[in-house]
């Protein structure tokens, strides 16, 4: 794909701020953990590995929790399910919101319509009580966590694609396109995807976000999945260890799957706001 | 939005609300198996009588979703096993904490958002502002559970300024002023974290607003006029950046509702939000599904009755 409006890498990198940068570094290394978490660790991240609540020290990079399980495995291994969240969530919203925002601006009438008021109840539910009985009832694994995670999401890029093709297709060449007989399929395939696709990647960013800070939510309300430890159910489980500010623990406990966590979610946050006024400074400015 | 467009979201809700029990694969309440951390769960032949009778199970589904809507009608909300009590009746006994956070929270978020907003708007690009901006944005970006856990850590814990959990002192005896102090006392480390998370977004709208009001020809005529700037700033530009501020405050209110429910859990706080989690926990399922209902209805109630307002506000969009 030759598309003039993606930049390139070293360019993006230029016209960012320090901010951003640092953000996209922490989130390149808290990726690198997640991937390579097997050789990072030298404990097992499910069953105890040491004697439990012991303080970070050289057998426990982090120390461990109260069944002596290895903390930094635990936080290796989350990393995953924060990943998986955020990536998952974003590419199936994205795509999907993307793609219904499209068909809606470009068919307009009736349909455009009823999106419309979709997005507006979308707009007004408030997410997260929704998404608790929802998670109660269909159960807490990583699946549905992202599909009722999608359902609360998809509305905010279809929103921005439509009304990047409302604007879009007056132009010119798309009415050219048109008038050569070219389908509908073909003009949002052909020209309308492409072209709007870097908006859509950004807005991404933000939905990565969004999904990753909802799931460590909802598991630490108790609706995790039980197997795959994130780190919010690891926030969760040392919260519910009565009387947790009495001892020391949450020192390490509470405090690295917190730190790690809000690292996260910062550098998403730069990062992301940045990408957004590069790719579109109209936008931005919006915010 | 429209009275009929909050009435169909309204049916929405309680239309998902009827399905989920429903929709629960097998038999709904054998199949509540307990997971990892959760304590498991199970019914007895007579909570399962009492449960399959007053969902309607045997009932053909139209009879259900016909019963179901007038039991909300007169206010059933049904019962909760595990407290032994009428679900709405555990809901109001409850719901004060909630609105405290609620009310509290939009108050000094309000407050936070507008005066850093106009203090930016009126220093703009200075070093002032930059600073302002910065620290806003941050403390807007990190997720509302995870600054009151920062809260509770460093105020609390470390340097034992708040009590660790609760709303009141249990035991305590206290009346009138003393136990007003307490309230207060307990309530003041969730409030700021709410209040924190949520400024942002009404700084933004503040200090964007008011900088496009500064550029108009009006505040150049009353400049002219020799208005003193005390009343420049606060009769003439802030006035006309609070309508845009009605929306914004009822918008966030879900997100608002969503915060209070992490929150009240993080300080062991005894609104319905930490009433949630313990339904989730012990999987009292009409009693979540009551707090859903209570939680979505107020939400929607809100957000009518600030584009009412909106609109009494703002005669240009009275016709629409």
């Amino acid at each position: 794909m030759s598309l003039p409006r993606l930049k390139s890498v070293k360019k993006i990198w230029q016209e960012m701020t320090n901010f951003g940068r640092i953000g996209l570094l922490i989130l390149l290394l808290l990726i690198f953990m997640a991937l390579a978490a097997s050789h990072l660790t030298w404990h097992p991240h499910n069953v105890s590995s040491g004697p439990p609540l012991a303080p970070p020290g050289k057998a426990h990079l982090l120390g461990t929790d109260e069944l002596g399980v290895d903390l930094w495995a635990q936080i290796c291994y989350g990393a995953r399910v924060s990943l998986i969240v955020g990536l998952g969530t974003a590419l199936m919203a994205g795509a999907g919101g993307g793609i219904v925002g499209t068909f809606a601006a470009y068919r307009g009438g009736v349909i455009d319509r009823l999106l419309m008021r979709l997005i507006d109840i979308m707009l007004v539910m408030p997410s997260l009580p929704v998404m608790i009985v929802l998670a109660a009832f269909m159960g807490s694994n990583i699946r549905n966590i992202i599909l009722v995670l999608v359902l609360f999401s998809w509305s905010h890029p279809a929103r921005i694609m439509r009304a990047q093709v409302l604007s879009l297709k007056e132009q010119g060449y798309i009415k050219m396109a048109r008038v050569y007989g070219g389908s509908d399929l073909y003009i949002i395939f052909r020209h309308l995807l492409p072209e709007l696709f870097p908006i859509v990647a950004v807005s991404m960013i933000r939905l990565a976000s969004m999904a990753i800070v909802a799931e460590s939510s909802l598991a630490f309300l108790g609706l995790g999945d039980p197997t795959s430890r994130s780190w919010g159910l690891i926030i969760n489980h040392a919260l519910n260890f009565s009387g947790i500010y009495f001892t020391p623990f949450w020192q390490w406990w509470l405090f690295y799957p917190w730190l790690f966590l809000t690292l996260l979610v910062i550098s998403l946050a730069f990062l992301g706001r940045d990408l957004e006024r590069i790719a579109d400074p109209r936008m931005a400015k919006g915010l | 939005m429209t009275i009929f467009e909050y009435f169909i979201t309204l049916m929405i809700i309680l239309t998902i609300n009827f399905f989920l029990p429903r929709l629960m694969p097998g038999d709904p309440f054998l199949h509540l198996s307990g997971e990892a951390g959760l304590e498991f769960v199970t019914f007895t032949a007579e909570q399962r009588e009492y449960f399959i009778a007053h969902y309607g199970l045997d009932r053909p589904m139209s009879e259900q979703y016909f019963r179901y809507l007038s039991g909300l009608l007169r206010g059933d909300l049904g019962f909760s096993y595990y407290y032994k009590a009428d679900v709405a009746a555990i809901i109001l006994s409850r719901i004060p904490w909630t609105l405290l956070m609620v009310t509290a929270a939009t108050f000094f978020s309000l407050l936070l958002g507008i005066f850093l907003g106009s203090f930016s708007a009126w220093r703009r690009e200075a070093w002032q502002d930059k600073v302002t901006y910065l620290l806003i944005v941050i403390f807007s970006e990190i997720p509302v559970f995870l600054l009151g856990i920062m809260l509770l850590i460093v105020f609390a814990a470390g340097l034992g300024l708040f009590p660790l959990s609760g709303a009141i002192t249990p035991f305590s005896g206290y009346t009138g002023f003393a136990l007003t102090k307490d309230i207060l006392h307990h309530a003041m480390l969730p409030v700021i974290a709410l209040s924190l998370t949520r400024a942002g977004g009404i700084y933004l709208l503040v200090r964007n607003s008011l900088t496009t009001i500064l550029a108009k020809d009006y505040m150049r005529t009353a400049r002219a006029k020799g208005l003193s700037e005390g009343r420049i700033r606060y009769r003439h530009a802030l006035k006309n950046a609070m309508l845009p501020l009605v929306t914004r405050v009822t918008m966030q209110l879900g997100g608002m509702v969503g915060g209070v429910v992490l929150v009240e859990n993080i300080f062991a706080y005894p609104g319905l939000g930490r009433l949630m989690q313990e339904a989730v926990f012990v999987r009292d399922y009409p009693l979540l599904q009551g707090i859903f209902l209570v939680l979505a209805f107020s939400v929607l109630t809100a957000n009518l009755l600030a584009d009412l307002l909106y609109r009494f506000l703002d005669p240009r969009i009275r016709e629409i």
